[in-house]
């Protein structure tokens, strides 16, 4: 199984979700984020192997095309040479973690993706899509600390963050090409 | 506001062809057209440690005009005022990075902070020697006790002139990782903007400020720094911005302070040797003696008006990497002679 099916699969994803992506966005950011998603993964779609989440990096660009970009990283390690993804996933959260001084609870991509990387420790891919969309939910009430989002007003409380929703996607879509749901 | 370029989305590009095709120092790398290396890349001298950087472009002559013997062995060039992406960065690190490994200087901002990290991180996955330096200086941006916090000013340009000096001498990995953490913590800047930069992106001035007043403490894309105070003659607001300096750092009578007066790209030659011969009359005064002053718009922000000062108390050391030459596009010669000026 190599990145090609992932990345393209991806890429069907984000052009349908991207209207609404920029609209979960608006309500805490700057509104782009399906936008910028999609032209990481345009670019992505049509990498040569082995480069196509960092094609996704430069092209979605800024501090979130790195951080997004470090996820894909694992997941395109992981399709390509067989690389464990819990191991690779652990390492992607820590670094964003560390990178974007966040942790779970301040309303970002790591409230969807740390529950995940938990569950993969022991369980399946399954079990953590249902933990990292658990995460996703928990972000609604959640007042941003990160981000563009900490200066909308009340801190974007009251609306799902757009970057947990994408890591929730990126995980279904690795399912679905491995068959496994 | 006029400005002459081709277009938003070459300018960048077209920039680059200039620069390279004007200067024998340097030329693009085989990774990315974005990577500007020495003409002679040094990741295969064994002992040399090479040393790079990446930054958002419109702040020329920095970070490429520095590209070359004594002095940086790559920059990465990102789009205007953004930071390059962490792949770039990485294919960087990984064109110049020989043996003796490398070191990636970061000017602190979230941005650049993020990615040179994250290329770091990636670089290091791959087997690669290279260690990190996050660069500040501007004391508006935070308290002496949170330094950590503060953002990269023109006064980094001791830090990369002085690694850059020791790493064409020899110098191994950690010694110069560790002489930079050492010239960092001797630095101290702060900024004075009349005027703003024009974007060339939008065409719209970075920010406003009324003709009567200067703004004290701005970073160099215009982020808030300390307060406004009214234009008056400028041995007062040198005086008031060296008290701010010597307050924060203070450097003992009978000590010294190499100097770099940097221009945001819209103030005169005119201007910043008046603004020298202040701070070099007035540290005098205060028993300091300012030696080895670089004078000129380095790190600009367009066409935006104002200058910093920077101070560095040098070691013997560090001195004399600060007057090695170097032979790169747009580094300037540097003089550590006492200067008798008292005829």
């Amino acid at each position: 199984m190599s990145a090609e099916a992932f990345f393209a699969r991806l890429l069907e994803k984000f052009t349908a979700e991207m209207a609404h992506l920029n609209a979960l966005d608006a309500a805490v950011g700057d509104g782009d984020h399906g936008s910028t998603m999609l032209r990481g993964l345009t670019k992505a779609a049509s990498a040569e192997e082995g480069r196509r989440a960092k094609a996704f990096m430069r092209a979605s660009g800024g501090a979130s095309g790195t951080l997004f970009g470090l996820i894909l990283i694992a997941i395109e390690a992981h399709l390509d040479s067989g690389a464990d993804l819990a191991t690779g996933l652990r390492t992607a959260c820590e670094r964003i973690c560390d990178l974007g001084e966040v942790k779970v609870g301040d309303k970002s991509m790591v409230d969807a993706l740390a529950p995940a990387v938990a569950a993969l420790g022991s369980s399946s891919l399954s079990d953590a899509i249902e933990a990292a969309a658990k995460g996703r939910d928990s972000t609604e009430p959640l007042v941003a600390r990160r981000g563009r989002s900490q200066y909308v007003e009340d801190g974007g409380k009251g609306h799902i963050d757009p970057g947990s929703v994408s890591v929730v996607i990126f995980l279904e879509t690795l399912a679905q090409v491995q068959g496994v749901s | 506001m006029k400005k002459l370029f081709n277009s938003a989305e070459t300018m960048v590009d077209d920039m680059l062809d200039g620069f390279v095709s004007a200067y024998p120092q340097v030329k693009r790398g085989v990774s990315d057209p974005r990577v500007i290396i020495r003409d002679c890349n040094t990741k295969d001298a064994d002992e040399k440690v090479t040393l790079l950087i990446g930054n958002g472009s419109g702040h020329e002559p920095i970070a490429m005009g520095f590209v070359g013997q004594g002095l940086l062995d790559a920059n990465v060039v990102g789009d205007v005022f953004a930071a390059p992406s962490a792949d770039l960065i990485l294919d960087g690190i990984t064109e110049v990075t020989g043996k003796a490994g490398s070191i990636l200087l970061i000017s602190q901002h979230s941005g650049d902070m993020i990615n040179g990290r994250a290329a770091t991180m990636m670089a290091q996955d791959d087997g690669i020697n290279v260690l990190h330096l996050p660069m500040y200086d501007d004391i508006s941006a935070a308290p002496p006790e949170r330094k950590q916090d503060r953002r990269g000013a023109p006064g980094t340009m001791f830090i990369y002139k002085i690694v850059g000096a020791a790493a064409e001498e020899g110098m191994p990995l950690q010694a110069l990782f560790d002489l930079g953490e050492a010239v960092r913590d001797r630095i101290v800047t702060l900024a004075a903007a009349v005027s703003p930069g024009v974007s060339p992106l939008t065409g719209l001035p970075m920010f406003s400020l009324p003709e009567d007043e200067i703004f004290l403490g701005m970073g160099v894309h215009g982020e808030p720094g300390v307060g406004r105070v009214k234009v008056g003659p400028i041995a007062e607001l040198v005086s008031l911005m060296l008290d701010k300096l010597l307050a924060d750092r203070p450097i003992a009578k009978g000590g010294r302070a190499c100097v770099i007066i940097n221009g945001m790209g819209g103030t005169t030659m005119m201007e910043q040797l008046t603004i020298w011969n202040e701070t070099h009359a007035q540290l005098a005064a205060l028993g300091i003696t300012a030696i080895a002053p670089m004078i000129g718009s380095y790190v600009t922000t367009q066409e935006m008006g104002g200058f910093s000062i920077s101070l560095l108390e040098p070691t013997d050391d560090m001195l004399a990497y600060w007057c090695a030459p170097s032979d790169t596009p747009a580094f300037p010669d540097i003089s550590c002679d006492a200067k008798d000026t008292s005829t």
